[in-house]
């Protein structure tokens, strides 16, 4: 042994001991039986398929317990399947809150979990950190925080995005409102009006799930729109550019939101001229050489997931739990889960373009970054580099 | 004014596709007495088989005709189904039935095609024909229109002009009888079924691209289009024809009209109330009732 190689051992030796002392000396969270109980509602079998979120989370729970667990404290995670229906929804929360005793609900993604569940989370005290909120309910409710930034704060980042960057005078919204989103729309325009100080050229709240959309890309160009955006999902997307193609209209930008941002719309769309941009949640998904993706790559990858955005909400999901029960001295408890939830300090994580917090507040939205893509031929390219953050409303 | 004329015409795309698949409705409906909820589903079934070869790589054209073939063989099965199980039922049970068999269809579809991804539909004739107030009348709906009126003739001169269209007539109506004297049912009403099933196949390849490229949304076109067939009460393919067109131009033209506007996929309803209410005007309350 030289003398390098055995001071390098001694110094290691060192690390090591001041490390094992650092555990010692904070109390850091404990838990009965070894475990922390954890659940999700997430829509699973039925009109929609967001799985791939909580089992994100799964994946990111089974390497912390595979590492030992949280100071020695392993997660034991139930997803349960809320098939769409409101009381199979309702049944699974009550099941994961009195019967498994969740000390918190992550990664759930559902088209109605927030809707139904909401009320009860907070009769029950207990939070959600949301892997995927989808209706509106998710960004509207007091223990609900979600990871992403959603339709809402979106349609609001892309016009503010539209306005500032794409220099756009006439920006026109077209959304399809399904449920109870009307309200939650119009305000996302009024919140982009009162940060940009520009007037909603065309607002149009009747764009049809199904049927022909001529009549409404003829009403964008003969209303002179330079930009239109829209809430459309994958299907709807293809078929809007379509018909805009067919109309051979030119010299309109195209704004989608996050469910338009899919490797399946940029091949359907390979041929087409028109601008097209998209917003997403996180960073973006298709760029696996991004360092901001690494760790959530790597996670996916040793657990055989694969790489969507679904997947970014649920990892992100589980990280933000990781963080928040590491900071708790202590027992894991619902009440200990709620305390520490409530007066977090924001993580920041490279996934995400904001930091995420919890905390007071009758309602939460906390993230409000996104990075904008556009479609080139049959590719999305990452078109802002950096984040674009949308201000807070004056 | 203007912006009504553009938005008329703007309608008349989805307005072809109405009236084409109202009169294969009709067609279906007059010859083997089904109110058929399949019949967008079976077309479909067979432009997903397109779809799934032109994405395997096979070229367009023969990949139309197996396309077409899984259409018809879709349109007997069901035929089959209808016929072997139902044939003396009465209309509102085999309606029935095709609707549990519609949801069964696009249970299976969305299923097998990936729920809502969407596909790359192969554009069976691009462009556009020419332009009118303002608005680009694509060749594919042209030939929607076209395709549409064409049927009418032929159903119309088939029913009333030939021998195996007055036996087939004679099968909708009184099947029992029919096979009394000798006409054979089973096979005749197999071929009608085949046969519709092969032409909306052909319908839907030319809509789908310009429609919402998944399973449920094709299938349930069948919706405006049998409010378009009770135009014509189910008897008449021209003014199922002309219901069909009516049907996607007063859409359209709703569609400006902001006030209305959201109200627009209730308008195949509001025709079908007027058209019943019309076409019983004259029936007393007696007969009414």
């Amino acid at each position: 042994m030289t003398w390098k190689s055995s001071l390098l051992a001694a110094s290691l030796a060192a690390l090591g001991l001041g490390a094992m002392a650092g555990t010692a000396s904070a109390a850091g969270p404990t838990c009965s039986g070894g475990v922390i109980k954890v659940g999700a509602v997430s829509t699973i079998t039925g009109p929609a398929d967001f799985s791939e979120v909580p089992k994100a989370t799964q994946a990111a729970f089974d390497t912390i317990n595979a590492a030992g667990g949280i100071n020695g404290c392993k997660i034991d995670y139930t997803i349960a399947d809320d098939k769409a229906d409101p009381a199979v929804a309702a049944q699974a929360a009550r099941d994961l809150i009195d019967n498994k005793e969740a000390v918190a609900l992550v990664g759930s993604a559902s088209l109605l979990d927030c809707a139904v569940n909401g009320a009860t989370y907070a009769r029950k005290d207990i939070r959600s950190i949301q892997g995927l909120g989808v209706d509106a309910a998710c960004f509207s409710s007091p223990n609900i925080a979600p990871v992403n930034v959603g339709p809402f704060t979106l349609t609001t980042a892309m016009g503010y995005y539209a306005t500032n960057v794409l220099k756009s005078k006439k920006l026109c919204a077209f959304f399809i409102i399904i449920g109870g989103t009307q309200e939650a729309y119009k305000k996302s325009i009024e919140d982009w009006e009162k940060i940009t100080g520009q007037k909603i050229h065309v607002l149009d709240l009747t764009l049809p799930f199904q049927g022909d959309l001529t009549p409404y890309v003829i009403k964008a160009r003969d209303a002179g729109c330079d930009t239109v955006l829209t809430n459309q999902v994958e299907p709807q997307v293809v078929q809007l550019i379509k018909t805009v193609d067919a109309q051979k209209i030119t010299g309109i930008n195209w704004l989608f939101l996050a469910p338009g941002y899919t490797e399946q719309v940029a091949k359907a769309l390979a041929d087409t001229k028109q601008p097209i941009y998209a917003g997403t949640e996180w960073e973006p998904y298709t760029e696996t050489d991004s360092a901001a993706n690494a760790d959530w790559i790597a996670s996916m990858k040793k657990a055989n997931r694969p790489l969507t955005a679904f997947s970014q909400g649920g990892y992100l999901a589980a990280q933000m739990f990781l963080k928040v029960v590491g900071s708790i001295d202590g027992e894991v408890t619902r009440d200990s889960v709620n305390a520490a939830l409530l007066k977090m300090q924001p993580i920041s994580n490279p996934l995400a373009g904001s930091p995420y917090v919890f905390g007071e507040g009758r309602t939460h939205s906390p993230m409000r970054a996104t990075k904008v893509m556009k479609l080139e031929k049959g590719k999305w390219m990452v078109e802002t580099a950096d984040w674009v953050h949308l201000p807070d409303v004056k | 004014m203007d912006a009504l004329l553009t938005s008329a015409v703007a309608g008349l795309t989805a307005g072809g596709t109405y009236a084409l698949l109202g009169v294969c409705a009709v067609f279906t409906y007059r010859l083997v007495s089904v109110v058929n909820f399949t019949g967008a589903a079976i077309g479909t079934a067979g432009t997903f088989a397109l779809i799934a070869l032109t994405e395997a790589g096979y070229p367009t054209w023969p990949s139309v005709f197996a396309g077409i073939l899984v259409g018809t063989f879709v349109g007997v099965a069901i035929g089959y189904v209808m016929t072997r199980w139902f044939a003396e039922s009465s209309a509102s049970t085999k309606a029935a039935v095709t609707v549990a068999l519609l949801v069964g269809l696009i249970a299976v579809g969305l299923r097998l095609t990936g729920g809502q991804h969407p596909h790359v539909m192969p554009e069976l004739f691009p462009g556009s024909a020419f332009r009118l107030a303002g608005v680009e009348v694509t060749i594919a709906s042209m030939l929607t229109i076209g395709l549409a009126v064409l049927f009418t003739v032929l159903s119309d001169l088939f029913l009333n002009r030939t021998r195996v269209g007055l036996h087939l007539r004679a099968l909708s109506d009184r099947p029992m009888a029919a096979e009394l004297l000798g006409v054979k049912v089973q096979l005749l009403s197999l071929l009608v079924w085949g046969l519709t099933g092969a032409f909306t196949t052909f319908a839907l390849m030319i809509i789908a691209p310009q429609r919402s490229p998944n399973f449920m949304t094709l299938s349930l076109l069948v919706v405006p289009a049998l409010a378009a067939a009770l135009v014509g009460l189910f008897r008449s393919f021209w003014l199922t024809l002309a219901g069909g067109i009516l049907l996607g131009v007063i859409e359209g033209m709703a569609s400006t009209v902001d006030s209305i506007s959201q109200y627009r996929s209730a308008i195949p309803f509001l025709v079908v109330l007027a058209v019943l209410l019309w076409s019983q005007r004259e029936a007393r309350w007696d007969e009414a009732r």
